[in-house]
């Protein structure tokens, strides 16, 4: 083990922005030890839940799990919990993050106290478990009713929050009103259930000033993540991953709110003075989907170091320009809530619907290629989580299929050069996003290798 | 099977070898044929539609290979199974396939399937994952946006006469099931467990009035058995999903158990809960499948924070199954990569240990090839029940 | 290997064999050394019980029973006491919790060889040591590698780039050893290991491994005197009360039409 630490230095960032996310982690999980401590109210929580304004509403501190999984995995110490979940029975083919957590609540449980060297102090036993049944995640929907196997008391709340996919023969505007009428219903029992566990009403005025900054920090990230376009580009996925904290973990705080204006105000200065993320940027690339491996961010380094960046990726990207969103006449923050939710898991559909063979996902893909000016596409498989990782393979070829933006050159029948168009070059990496038995560094380094040779033949067979 | 006259039983065996032969005999007569794979599909919407539901199997002897080219391996590899047999033509005779909100192997897919298959029709039928009021409702608008797509292909207007009449149909088909378990109850049991998979598999890949035909014989030719085939031997039960090749209960009958129960999704999830009839037709089937069927990917809330009444509460079914038939251990088979059951093994573990049921938990890919590592797992749990 | 074990009053003779893919069909020729060694005739033989991956390849055997409840027989009659086995084999590695000699739940890997004596043959190999050196290697090392990949051909792959990196033998064998003590315990401990611990199989006669397994699991496990025989010595009492109780019935025990001869298998 020693061995390994050493090696595993703090790594680079491109903004300041995203270096500061470090401490503000670590805040997170001391502020919910303090807050259980005072006795204040703690909720285990999943990102992408839509609940952040309603929980920082009323006062409920969220205990990330998913993130505490995620740091684990970047401490390297996520093994002794995911064998401990081994052990009672779950397969280590399930969500990592999910059996991390519980080998960890468990220990904790039979412990009576924090597990020995608990990475940043422990995860804190929690008042309640809020679980969300969506069409995103199973272990959303099985995790928390996992752990209360440990810990009985502690009652879960789960929520269902739908969203329709993508057909031929309906569309989104003919579900809608259904759809959003039972995610207010959703939401309106989750409050239910939390006044009940706190012993307070809920606040509507100031719910609706939460909600309100939410939806001023989701513009205001979607301006900030566009800057991102400039050549050189100021800031990569790399960075993303360290300042997807405050949009995914925080959002309905002042801090998350001033967290992005400050990361606004530094990217325009570097793009002012045309600071890129590398001197010399000769690759642009879309991290086209999947969740990082945790414990091998310096691998963005690692592309880096070969003029590679990622100004844009579709992972950890859960805001969209509120303009673009619809929004009824409503000054109800709980409708408001829904209709944000359902607007956003929408937003690609109307402008597949115009491209044959499209479909959102890959329409999301193109459009970034498009504003980002993107050269190839990077994707990483998690073997542990279908979730994220299931239809990326399918995306790429889809896209492939119908997308062809680069004109080259090709041997015709006749033996001449004729003129065409191919797909973007990409790469597929496979690991995990904390299992790191499952990752091979010399692997992952020749495949980024032989993918950047490739980039480097297809822009010097590109016609201009 | 001994009874050399009973042709019925051949009959089975050939649908169940060359599996789809039926539907493709109707799918020249001109009927449509709309595939599925999971319990959650509602079948009396798709027959009252006038088209075939037909239930699509994974074939653990086909390895994977060309599936593998849209579809990741992390997916549950029953599934994947389905999807690849489907890419190698082996069920092209489909006009459509319908995909339900029932785990992400299948949600998360759902836009490879249609894109890659490419049929004349497809939809995704979105289960919500609690009970709620509100999830019934939307439940319900879900499925009368089913109803109407499902229409619009098939070129009929679906009435609620034209529900109640696949409803009462399908209740029946369930009655015979019931009836078919019936047999299982005896000790040894009438009927095995390898011949029961197989008239069940054969079941779902036909119309239901044929079907319920075809199970109205096998009740006859059954009706004949005074004598049971089988050894009085140890009685097990299996917890799991879909087990719809008999490899699985062929090699614990061959070992020396009977199975005489089950959980599964082409067994008794499927085959047992009814519809209640006399009220709005879309709204009992909206309760029948979101609340009657028994699965882990929906969430049963734990109401009184009491973790005996919450396991009741989830695997009530599985007791009661055991005492009804009896059973002396259970198997808890899983597939590798599922996220619904495999987050429940736990659980599942502490209720059969609750009502004193031997319990042996297999972790298994869907292929032929772990039949070997299944049989010393097998061989020796019943050693040890003796 | 074949293990085979005679015995009448007590154990009259034992010979462990090869087992290869060409062995895999002789295990008549095995019995054959046994009988030898024993000075007898096949025909005194009252009772055959074939175990193991390869009981189904016995033609001359009586019964089959599987290697678990055979296991849990075989180390009771040594160790009174014990409560969990552990079995390292070539092939396999599995736990049994037992009770009164008989297997009361258990977990298996056979589906990776890492988890099992192959691993360590393998990456002995690749060190080119003797499998036999290992333990004591490993005894001497008092860092021993990080091992971070769980599959046998990605281990193998890290061993070498560790040992051109420069890490010493020992420590890379330690860790190896560290490594299968790892997998092996993190899959017995689904058991809730109850003590005393018994280790059986090949590996057990490695003392490195031995410690690293202890350490793993926190208390020492015991070894039986021949590791290798114990599932063996377990057919052997399993047969015998068979015949046994045939015999206070006044029967002869149920049994199979016998040939000393090897099997065809295509």
């Amino acid at each position: 083990m020693a061995e390994e630490k050493k090696k595993h230095k703090k790594r680079r960032t491109a903004t300041e922005a995203a270096a500061s996310i470090g401490p503000m982690v670590k805040e997170f999980i001391s502020g919910t030890l303090r807050a259980k401590e005072e006795g204040r109210k703690v909720a285990f929580t999943f990102i992408v839940c839509l609940y952040d304004e309603i929980l920082r509403a009323m006062d409920i501190l969220p205990v990330w799990t998913e993130n505490f999984a995620g740091i684990c995995g970047a401490k390297r110490d996520a093994e002794r919990f995911l064998e401990r979940s081994e052990s009672l029975g779950l397969s280590r083919s399930l969500c990592t993050y999910a059996l991390c957590g519980i080998g960890f609540d468990q220990w904790r449980e039979e412990l009576g106290e924090m597990p020995p060297d608990a990475p940043w102090g422990g995860q804190v036993r929690p008042d309640m478990m809020l679980s969300s049944g969506q069409i995103l995640c199973d272990p959303r929907n099985k995790w928390y009713q996992a752990s209360q196997l440990y810990m009985p008391d502690v009652p879960v709340y789960n929520i269902d929050l739908p969203y329709p996919l993508y057909e031929d023969d309906v569309e989104f505007t003919d579900v809608r009103d259904y759809y959003v009428k039972h995610i207010i219903e959703e939401l309106r029992g989750l409050v239910a259930f939390l006044e009940k566990q706190t012993g307070t009403k809920m606040d509507y005025d100031r719910l609706s000033e939460t909600v309100d900054l939410g939806e001023r920090t989701w513009n205001l990230i979607w301006e900030t993540y566009d800057l991102r376009r400039a050549v050189p580009t100021p800031m990569g996925t790399g960075d993303a991953m360290n300042t997807m904290v405050p949009m995914c973990f925080m959002m309905g705080t002042q801090e998350a709110y001033d967290f992005f204006l400050g990361l606004n105000k530094e990217l325009k200065e570097k793009v002012a003075r045309k600071e890129g993320v590398v001197e010399d940027e000769k690759y642009r690339l879309l991290w086209g989907g999947g969740l990082p491996s945790w414990f091998a961010l310096s691998d963005f380094n690692y592309f880096n170091s070969k003029g590679a960046v990622f100004p844009a990726e579709t992972t950890y990207r859960m805001i969209e320009s509120m303009y673009q969103i619809y929004m009824p006449d409503t000054n109800d923050p709980i409708e408001r809530l829904a209709w944000r939710w359902f607007g956003y898991w929408v937003f690609w559909h109307n402008k597949a619907r115009k491209r044959p063979g499209s479909h959102p996902d890959v329409e999301w893909l193109i459009q970034y290629i498009e504003d980002y000016k993107i050269d190839g596409i990077v994707m990483h498989e998690a073997f542990s989580c279908r979730t994220w990782h299931l239809g990326l393979i399918w995306q790429l070829n889809q896209l492939a299929k119908i997308y062809k933006p680069i004109p080259v050159l090709v041997l015709g029948k006749d033996g001449k050069k004729e003129k065409t168009n191919r797909e973007l070059p990409s790469l597929v990496l496979e690991s995990d996003i904390i299992d790191i038995t499952t990752y091979s560094e010399v692997d992952t380094r020749n495949r980024i290798d032989a993918f950047i040779e490739t980039l480097e033949s297809v822009a010097k067979s590109k016609v201009h | 099977m001994n009874e050399k006259n009973s042709d019925i039983f051949s009959r089975i065996e050939s649908y169940y070898s060359d599996y789809g032969q039926r539907a493709k005999e109707l799918k020249n007569e001109g009927k449509k044929i709309i595939g599925y794979v999971c319990s959650f599909i509602p079948l009396e919407i798709i027959t009252a539609a006038g088209c075939v539901p037909f239930r699509m199997r994974g074939d653990i002897h086909e390895p994977i290979t060309k599936g593998n080219i849209n579809l990741e391996t992390i997916a549950c590899p029953f599934y994947r199974s389905c999807f690849d047999l489907s890419v190698k033509g082996r069920y092209d005779f489909l006009d459509g396939s319908i995909v339900a909100h029932a785990c992400d192997s299948m949600a998360r897919t759902y836009a490879v399937w249609k894109y890659t298959l490419d049929l004349p029709y497809s939809h995704f039928v979105n289960l919500p994952h609690t009970l709620s009021k509100s999830s019934m409702e939307f439940f319900n608008e879900e499925l009368n946006t089913f109803r109407k797509s499902l229409g619009g292909f098939a070129g009929k207007e679906i009435s609620d006469d034209d529900l109640a009449e696949a409803i009462g149909l399908y209740n029946e088909n369930r009655d015979k099931v019931k009836a078919l378990y019936e047999l299982r109850k005896p000790d040894p049991p009438i009927i095995s467990g390898t011949e029961l998979t197989k008239i069940l598999t054969v079941g779902a890949s036909l119309p239901v009035a044929e079907a319920n035909q075809l199970f109205d014989e096998v009740l006859e030719e059954l009706g004949k058995r005074k004598e049971s085939p089988l050894k009085k031997v140890r009685r097990i039960m299996i917890d799991g999903a879909c087990v719809d090749n008999i490899e699985l209960v062929k090699l614990i009958e061959d070992l020396g158990g009977n199975v005489v129960i089950d959980t599964l999704c082409n067994g008794t999830r499927d085959n047992l809960p009814h519809t209640d009839i006399g009220g709005d037709p879309v709204s009992a089937l909206a309760d029948r499948y979101l609340n009657k069927i028994n699965c882990p990917r929906t969430y049963r809330e734990n109401k009184e924070q009491d973790l005996h009444k919450d396991l009741e509460s989830r695997f009530g079914d599985i007791g009661f199954y055991a005492r009804e038939f009896k059973a002396d251990g259970a198997i808890l088979y899983v597939y590798k990569y599922c996220d619904p059951f495999g987050f429940e093994v736990p659980a599942r573990k502490a209720y059969f240990d609750s009502i004193k049921l031997p319990l042996l938990y297999l972790e298994d890919e869907y292929s032929a090839g772990t039949i070997g590592q299944l049989k010393t797992r097998i061989q020796a749990f019943l050693e040890m029940l003796g | 290997m074949t293990k085979v074990v005679i015995m009448g009053e007590e154990i009259m003779s034992s010979v462990i064999g090869p087992t290869g893919p060409e062995q895999r069909r002789l295990a008549n020729n095995v019995m054959k050394e046994a009988l030898n060694r024993a000075g007898l005739p096949f025909k005194s033989i009252s009772y055959v019980v074939a175990t193991g991956y390869g009981r189904i390849n016995v033609p001359f055997a009586d019964k089959q029973i599987t290697e678990i409840t055979c296991h849990a027989r075989g180390v009771a009659s040594f160790f009174p006491d014990a409560r969990t086995i552990i079995d390292i084999g070539g092939q396999d590695s599995k736990g049994i919790k037992i009770n009164n000699g008989r297997p009361i739940d258990f977990v298996m890997n056979d589906k990776c060889a890492a988890g099992s004596g192959r691993f360590l043959e393998i990456i002995a190999d690749t060190l080119g040591i003797k499998i036999e050196e290992m333990g004591e290697l490993a005894l001497q090392s008092k860092n021993p590698a990080v091992i971070s990949n769980i599959c046998t051909i990605f281990a193998e792959q890290e061993v070498v780039d560790k040992l051109a990196e420069g890490i010493p033998l020992k420590n890379l064998v330690a860790g190896i050893l560290e490594s299968l003590a790892n997998r092996v315990s993190r899959m017995v401990k689904r058991l809730k290991i109850e003590r005393e611990v018994i280790l059986t199989g090949g590996v057990a006669k490695n003392a490195g491994m031995v410690q690293a397994l202890s350490d793993k699991l926190g208390y020492p496990v015991s070894v039986p005197p021949e590791p290798l025989l114990t599932g063996a010595v377990g057919a052997t009492l399993l047969g015998k009360e068979i015949a046994q109780k045939a015999k206070e019935r006044d029967e002869s025990p149920e049994r199979k039409e016998r040939s000393l001869k090897e099997i065809e298998i295509l």
